[in-house]
């Protein structure tokens, strides 16, 4: 076995006691440059959190500045040295991304319940702001009294000018009009011109007059205008009146509702407990066809996997020959595919693939409906992703060939060994070695590959009698389809499917991991 | 004979792998290049849609091609080495939680993208308001952002690497007296150099062509990356009509990609561990 | 012990080091901020900023910075090239989105259920400068949610050296087309956009002439999301005829002529005739043959093969930051004929203002032509359940053009939508 051959299996399960160290200058210095960069960060970024009154970050940030501190200053925790500086950045960016989504999976979060509740009724307030029947569109100008921002409102009709505070709307006299209707200049006022008020414009839209019908807001920093909401939130009854009706809070489904059982447009978000998971179950739509999709994306992610290592180590272990020559032009060549950015070429595929008008008809003189049918839509998918994925795989072999002692083959050799018999017991065995992580971690993304489907085929071809579910849909794009091609965005929905979808490929890689463990711990 | 069979082998699998690219060569130098009505063969040859690409207001692509580039360089260098420390830890060093960990980098990196994206807003959008100098529409925030996939698969592959190197290694320089941070410079790394190269491309790779987030991040035309300001020539209306153009880019696009290639290779097939093994 | 006060004494130094260091760094920050809010307040203050798509981005910049210079702000134009709406949607409730975003006005229903877009009130003589179809599209439950800016439809485009005499009917021109192609002038009957998924939006003139229908409609006339109507006799009855016209037929449909090469084929000459809206003009201009442009003929004795209408809309985005300066943009700014017009220069779609409408017409005969096609046009309906419709409808028009059977694929469609809207 290739065991023997890379005496690699000696079986020292204790390393030998550690002696003594001095402290060297590296070691010194390599800790004064940990805690430098420490303090930097922690120097760059307390501030602004002090100011904005994040306490629980600051407080956070500063253990966890400690606890690197205290790790890179200490001898124990060999391990966690070198593990933690890349686990920073997974625990933010990754980690905890895939953590908060996936708790959305117990919400109806998606389209129509975005935000929160308060959010809502602000947006059905605003929504239902309608200009006060007969009341005039005012020139606005907005004006100074003092430090005091006030509104100089002149009525197109009459040029009749009233000067509106938060107190209400009062005539103004002695104001000068310009061409455009609006005031140039009033006595004890300073006018706010162009970009004076635009500086202001913040202030400006905030701005209400009362009137007795409702109120006057400006309408961009030249007219405003009077109007009335014809819905409003009552807190008392937790419901929105309006001259149609009453709308009652239903915390249940996140939306106000009317006797009739119709709702208001804007939702928010609710808590939905396990509903999403449930209908993920439930649904026929789902249920029925996701065994067959699963196993579609098995035999996908399968093939992609076996099909590029397959490619990608003849090619390597063809050029790895020591009198093969021109090996840096096919190098590159074979590189190219990789080289390309991936969207790009996934587009020129599916049109490569077109029935009358591809390249690969009039290349082989056919005339198949590639992307039409499902037996040629998952061949060419798959086709499509061997040619994206090969040069990955041709790279790694290409680096764990050098790897390979060739004494060990020409060892083999020379014992008498066919090439194929050598290369099943020796080279092939200390690949797997190395690529096994590597091709559990390409079935993983395989599995998951979005980008394959969605710019090729889009799931398809459908069935007629199933818009739903197409013949190349993985269950990442049939779960993109069910959570955002239909009644919008669904969030909640998606992260319930999505998690049980993770659930699928964490037994799957698990089982094929631990079935690494005896392999690793036999070579390493 | 066997030479020959290499060869007409490795050709053809060359030709397999070319064929598209001709068809987008072809594309990009004819001047009506279309994606529907190109040939495989060439049926015009003009520079013009390159001369388009760099000398085009709307399309600031020399400029997409420096940041693209900046960031590639910074990021996988710096995932390399986060990924190395990991993968060192991985495969040397036996600790509670090394399995387990190990999977969960797998798995961590599963849960579709297209749905952490609000998330990723909700971070950053955070990021943006206290520290500018990292939120949206900055290279330094993307690059946070990179990071964070830094010991997905990356670990995966070294790890494996790594475990071919035989131990024997390392121990004799811990008899010897070296710290563990003395035997990952000097004894690992110069022996690992292939991998390292090979991850280093991988990285760089992977990270020219990263579109999603790249997307939902630069949004100023000066800050786009290759991949975001190349699919805003062909998103909508423009398809067509930039589609020489949108041909040329992505053939540039795989010049710095080839160019570190040429530059890793004598690293990729240097052939330093086979030397090593022996002493 | 030697090792951990060397480590306290590094501690120390680095702390002081980075004291001193901060101490120089700390003041400079807030006076950095502190200088550059004084600058921008010297300018105007504020920033507005803009997303658009990758073809409005230029077209808009000279009136982003003109109004930028009137205002004495700063705007800013950003360009989202895919997943326009959702990527608003997301950044608008993080607070990270635009105050003003640039759209189709079939978003509408979605973006007011999620709270994103505010109002805009335009004063009577306004909203009477726009052309009546263009207010009705920005009008949603009973408001105006933006200010349109273009309208664009599908019309027929057809080859007048190949087929010189606008058609009647669909008939006649499938007639003309199919002579074409047998005399081995053309290679395809038709170039309009089927794909492997279907296109609704191309396909729906020829599918109202035929009598189908997407929903029914409400008392006050609007589309009612209730009433699914494409499994509907009439509507199974249109995608038989979809049938007639598809691969096992007349072949003038067919899954092969797709969204990427309609447009290529017939400005190559492969066909004579094209379904296609005024952003095909650019190609079909530059590949020099002659053309004209007319409505998409009916079926003989059919309905009118009435087209969508889409208007392109400002929204004010009602999480902006700076709300005031986005109405003012909006309401009184992108309203101006002068803005109008040179936004058509820069980007020839038909203007929604009448006024300009009227000018471009006299100097472009195309929009003129493209208006007159879509005078009989609905405007896409803006309601949220409009989403459920595009993609069962268009697997149920791939399967009848491949010949499959219209009746299980109009119910498999009518079933697809019911249950996404959750109608049963």
């Amino acid at each position: 076995m290739a065991v023997d051959v890379r005496e690699a299996a000696r079986a020292e399960s204790t390393p030998p006691a550690r002696p003594r160290r001095e402290i060297t200058t590296a070691f010194v210095v390599s800790r004064i440059a940990v805690l430098a960069v420490t303090a930097a960060i922690l120097l760059y970024a307390v501030p602004p959190l002090a100011a904005a009154g994040s306490w629980a970050a600051l407080t956070l940030l500063c253990a966890a500045a400690a606890a690197v501190a205290f790790l890179y200053l200490t001898r124990r925790f060999v391990p966690a040295k070198y593990l933690v500086p890349g686990t920073i950045f997974l625990l933010a960016f990754q980690v905890f991304p895939v953590v908060y989504t996936a708790t959305t999976a117990f919400t109806n979060f998606g389209d129509g319940h975005r935000g929160t509740k308060a959010e809502a009724v602000t947006a059905i307030e605003t929504g239902s702001v309608r200009q006060a029947p007969g009341s005039p569109e005012y020139a606005l100008t907005p004006a100074l009294r003092g430090d005091e921002l006030v509104f100089l409102l002149v009525d197109p009709k009459t040029k009749q000018v009233s000067l509106g505070d938060p107190a209400g709307l009062t005539p103004l006299a002695g104001a000068e009009l310009g061409l455009t209707g609006k005031v140039v200049s009033a006595p004890g006022l300073t006018v706010l011109k162009g970009p004076e008020a635009a500086a202001r414009a913040q202030d400006i839209s905030a701005f209400a007059v009362p009137t007795p019908g409702g109120l006057i807001k400006a309408n961009g920093l030249s007219r405003a205008v009077e109007g009335r909401a014809a819905l409003a939130y009552d807190a008392s009854c937790d419901c929105v009146r309006g001259p149609d009706g009453t709308w009652t809070a239903d915390e249940e489904q996140g939306y106000f509702v009317n006797a009739r059982g119709e709702h208001l447009a804007q939702g928010w978000q609710v808590n939905v407990g396990l509903a999403n998971f449930a209908r993920a179950l439930t649904d026929p739509t789902i249920s029925g066809y996701f065994l067959g999709v699963l196993g579609w994306n098995v035999v996908f992610a399968l093939a992609s996997v076996l099909g590029t290592f397959a490619l990608g180590m003849g090619v390597a272990l063809a050029l790895h020959h020591p009198r093969m020559r021109g090996t840096r032009f096919y190098r590159i060549a074979l590189i190219l595919p990789y080289a390309m950015p991936a969207f790009a070429m996934l587009l020129v595929w599916r049109d490569l693939f077109n029935r009358d008008f591809g390249l690969v008809n009039q290349l082989l003189g056919t005339h198949v409906d590639w992307l039409g049918e499902p037996g040629t839509a998952r061949l060419g998918v798959i086709l499509v992703n061997l040619w994206l994925g090969f040069p990955y795989m041709f790279l790694v072999t290409t680096g764990a060939l050098q790897a390979i002692p060739r004494e060990l083959t020409e060892a083999a050799a020379i014992d008498g060994a066919t090439p194929w018999r050598a290369f099943r017991r020796v080279t092939l065995p200390l690949l797997l070695v190395a690529l096994t992580p590597l091709l559990i971690s390409s079935f993983a993304f395989n599995f998951n590959n979005f980008n394959a489907i969605a710019l090729t085929t889009e799931g398809g071809p459908f069935p007629a009698a199933s818009p739903q579910v197409g013949a190349t849909d993985l269950l990442i794009t049939y779960t993109f389809r069910l959570a955002f091609g239909a009644g919008g965005a669904q969030f909640g929905f998606a992260a319930a499917i999505s998690v049980f979808i993770f659930a699928i490929v964490a037994l799957i890689s698990a089982v094929a991991f631990r079935r690494t463990r005896r392999q690793e711990e036999v070579y390493a | 004979m066997k030479l020959a069979l290499r060869h007409g082998f490795v050709l053809a699998v060359c030709a397999f792998a070319l064929f598209p690219i001709v068809f987008v060569v072809s594309a990009a130098i004819n001047p009506r290049g279309t994606l529907a009505s190109t040939e495989l063969l060439p049926t015009g040859a003009s520079l013009a849609n390159f001369a388009n690409l760099f000398g085009s207001d709307t399309y600031p692509f020399a400029r997409w091609f420096f940041n693209s580039v900046f960031i590639a360089l910074v990021s996988s260098f710096a995932s390399l080495l986060l990924s190395m420390l990991a993968a060192y830890a991985f495969s040397r060093m036996r600790f509670a939680g090394r399995r387990a960990g190990l999977l969960a980098l797998l798995l961590i990196q599963m849960f579709p993208q297209f749905l952490a994206i609000v998330t990723i807003f909700m971070i950053f959008t955070e990021v943006t308001e206290l520290y500018p100098a990292f939120g949206f529409n900055t290279v330094w925030g993307l690059l946070l952002l990179y990071l964070g996939g830094a010991l997905g698969v990356n670990t995966w592959l070294m790890k494996g690497f790594l475990d071919t190197v035989p131990k024997e290694l390392d121990e004799a320089a811990t008899v010897d007296g070296a710290t563990h941070a003395q035997i990952f410079w000097r004894v690992i790394m110069p022996l690992v150099t292939p991998i390292l190269a090979v991850t280093a491309l991988l990285a760089f790779i992977g990270t020219m062509s990263e579109f999603l987030m790249a997307n939902v991040f630069l949004r100023d035309p000066g800050s786009k990356t290759l991949a975001v300001g190349m699919y805003g020539m062909i998103a909508g209306d423009h398809r067509n009509a930039n589609f020489g153009m949108f041909a040329a880019g992505t053939l540039l696009t795989a010049i710095p990609t080839v160019g570190v290639f040429l530059w890793l290779q004598k690293y990729i097939v240097s052939g330093l561990t086979a030397g090593a093994v022996k002493g | 012990m030697r090792k951990r006060a060397l480590g306290v004494a590094a501690l120390a130094t680095l702390a002081f080091a980075a004291t001193a260091c901060g101490g120089g760094a700390e003041p400079a920050a807030p006076a950095a901020s502190g200088t550059s809010a004084p600058a921008s307040a010297a300018a105007g203050g504020g920033t507005l900023v803009i997303w658009a798509d990758p073809s409005r981005v230029q077209p808009l910049k000279p009136f982003a910075d003109a109004f930028g210079k009137e205002n004495g702000v700063t705007v800013e134009v950003k360009e989202i090239s895919k997943d326009n709406q959702t990527t608003f949607l997301t950044a608008s409730q993080q607070g990270s989105g635009p105050d003003i975003m640039i759209g189709a006005h079939d978003w509408i229903g979605n973006l007011v259920q999620n709270g994103a877009i505010d109002p805009v009130t335009l004063t009577e003589e306004q909203k009477a400068a726009f052309s009546a179809k263009a207010m009705q599209a920005v009008t949603f439950d009973g408001q105006v949610y933006g200010a349109p800016y273009a309208m664009e439809n599908i019309a027929l485009i057809r080859n007048t050296e190949l087929a010189p005499d606008a058609p009647a009917t669909i008939e006649d021109m499938i007639a003309k087309g199919k002579e074409l192609k047998k005399a081995g002038k053309v290679k395809e009957v038709l170039c309009l956009p089927v794909g492997q998924k279907g296109d609704a939006f191309h396909v729906y003139p020829i599918f109202a002439s035929a009598g189908g229908a997407l929903f029914g409609a409400t008392a006050t006339g609007d589309p009612d999301p209730k009433k699914v109507l494409l499994g509907a006799p009439d509507s199974v009855k249109a995608f038989e005829k979809l049938k007639d016209l598809g691969e096992k037929g007349d072949g003038a449909l067919r899954t092969s002529i797709t969204n990427e090469n309609y447009i290529v084929n017939f400005a190559g000459g492969k066909c004579a005739y094209l379904v296609s809206g005024p952003w095909a003009m650019a190609d079909v201009k530059k590949a020099g043959l002659s053309y004209d442009i007319s409505a998409v003929p009916s079926f003989k004795d059919g309905k009118p093969a009435t087209p969508f209408v889409g208007v392109q809309t400002f929204f004010v985005a009602s999480k902006g930051k700076s709300k005031a300066l986005a109405q003012e943009f909006v309401a009184n700014y992108v309203t101006n004929v002068d803005v109008a017009m040179a936004l058509y220069k820069a980007d020839p779609r038909p203007p929604a203002l009448t006024a300009a409408l009227q000018q471009v017409q006299a100097e472009d005969p195309d929009a003129a032509k493209f208006m007159d096609a879509g005078k009989d046009g609905t405007p896409m309906p803006a309601i949220p359940e409009m989403a459920a419709i595009w993609e069962p409808f268009g697997i149920a028009e791939n399967a009848a053009v491949k010949g499959g059977d219209p009746a299980e694929a109009a119910a498999a469609a009518q079933k697809a939508i019911d249950g996404a809207l959750k109608n049963n």
